[in-house]
């Protein structure tokens, strides 16, 4: 005899128990039947903007405008000072990589100082080490907290 | 827990592997003198290298290379005088105008051109390589800026302590890197170390940019996104930031602060977003759930 579990493991080869099971019978007819979801039309302006809308717009008219600001601004206090506007500039440009001129000529004598300095303030460099990498590590295992974009 | 204990046994091991190199090999000798929160006097002339650290010194005869002063006091007197660079920060000089043959390097302000030209026109010039810098990265990868302009605006605080901690990690790690630079490998570390401090620095400053000129100029609606011909997408947001950080730099004093919240800050960003990737650096361990 087919019971509700063999029609409902395979209900095509047990199709006449749908005829004798009033209950298979409903609930099947309540599957079969057609739903009428509620229609909310979407207004797309009252949600927020995302992030990346609009982001890949690219005005090369502004960059344009505000590059050749910052060069004539930059040449015209060259003038003012009394020197050559392409010749400022380029030594201008040049020295954003002093910075790393700098930390470059440092860092070299930096290690046979650590080597002559005091033990003290050698344990203090390596404690320090330790602390603050350990620090950075727990640190960076913070998830971001940005929204996706 | 497990892979953040095989870090630290990776972390331990080097630095066991450090101390062996330099009980093995004694430290060469070099003719630079040190001074550690010493009061002294540089009486005859010294040859190499004078470092100071800390404490009062007076220079009074002629230093043959570089000198670098951190912390304490350096005062020239008689014919005190040094033939290489200067190089100092958070330090004290005294008389020391007209006394360098080469350089004078400041922690402060480390481009030695800004002593020979007005600060303002280099603070112009370095504000167009800014910008040149800022458009081409934001051309190549502006996904990446707009998500770390995100996290800029989401968790500002958190970006700064984050960045201020790795400038101090970027320190110490390259000052125990030096201490390798006579077994070689220290080079290599060296270069790596710099060249993830710049990127950082770089591309932190760009996410930064972008993120004040969004909070400046970001379009409120559709409506508005859609008149506007100039003022809209990414590029737009990092010249307008670029902009304005750089006006603000003309400021004195505050100019200069703000920069350098604004360099730590990028730093931060940088790192807690992994370059605009999102991905975590390192992963916690967690057991399968059955």
């Amino acid at each position: 005899m087919t019971t509700c579990d063999h029609y409902l493991e395979d209900p095509e080869a047990h199709a006449a128990h749908l005829d004798t099971c009033a209950e298979c019978r409903e609930m099947f007819g309540e599957l079969d039947a057609e739903l009428e979801l509620p229609v909310r039309p979407v207004q797309l302006d009252a949600l927020p903007l995302a992030p990346w809308e609009g982001a890949s717009h690219r005005p090369w008219g502004l960059v344009a405008a505000a590059a050749l600001a910052a060069l004539a601004l930059a040449a015209t206090l060259f003038l003012v000072s009394g020197q050559s506007p392409i010749a400022g500039i380029w030594r201008g440009a040049a020295s954003s990589f002093s910075p790393f001129e700098f930390a470059w000529n440092v860092a070299n004598h930096a290690g046979g100082a650590l080597r002559a300095a005091p033990r003290v303030f050698q344990i203090a460099v390596v404690i320090s080490f330790f602390a603050v990498n350990t620090l950075l590590f727990l640190l960076l295992r913070r998830a971001p907290k940005g929204i996706d974009a | 827990m497990r892979k953040t204990a095989r870090l630290f046994a990776l972390l331990t091991l080097f630095v066991v592997l450090v101390a062996a190199l330099a009980v093995a090999t004694p430290s060469q000798s070099t003719q630079d003198t040190y001074f550690f929160a010493e009061t002294a006097e540089i009486a005859r002339p010294v040859q190499g290298t004078v470092q100071i650290y800390g404490g009062h010194v007076t220079v009074s005869s002629t230093i043959g290379g570089d000198l670098l002063v951190f912390g304490g006091t350096v005062a020239f007197a008689g014919a005190g005088r040094v033939k290489g660079n200067l190089f100092h920060g958070a330090a004290s000089l005294q008389n020391a105008e007209g006394r360098v043959d080469g350089r004078v390097w400041s922690l402060a302000s480390p481009d030695g051109a800004l002593a020979s030209m007005g600060k303002s026109a280099i603070t112009a010039s370095l504000l167009f390589v800014w910008l040149i810098a800022a458009v081409v990265w934001t051309f190549m990868s502006g996904r990446e800026v707009r998500l770390s302009s995100l996290e800029v605006r989401a968790s500002a605080l958190h970006c700064f302590v984050l960045g201020l901690v790795a400038f101090t990690s970027f320190v110490l790690t390259a000052v125990v890197f030096t201490y390798l630079v006579p077994y070689l490998i220290g080079v290599p570390l060296l270069v790596a170390l710099a060249i993830l401090a710049t990127l950082s620095k770089i591309y932190g400053m760009i996410a930064v940019f972008h993120a004040i000129g969004t909070i400046v100029a970001r379009p409120r609606s559709r409506e508005q996104l859609g008149k506007r011909a100039w003022l809209r997408g990414d590029l737009a947001m990092v010249v307008l930031g670029v902009l304005i950080l750089g006006a603000l730099r003309f400021v004195p004093v505050v100019g200069t602060l703000i920069w350098g919240v604004a360099s730590v800050m990028g730093v931060g960003v940088a790192l807690a977003t992994k370059f605009g990737r999102r991905e975590p650096w390192f992963l916690e361990y967690r057991s399968a759930v059955a």
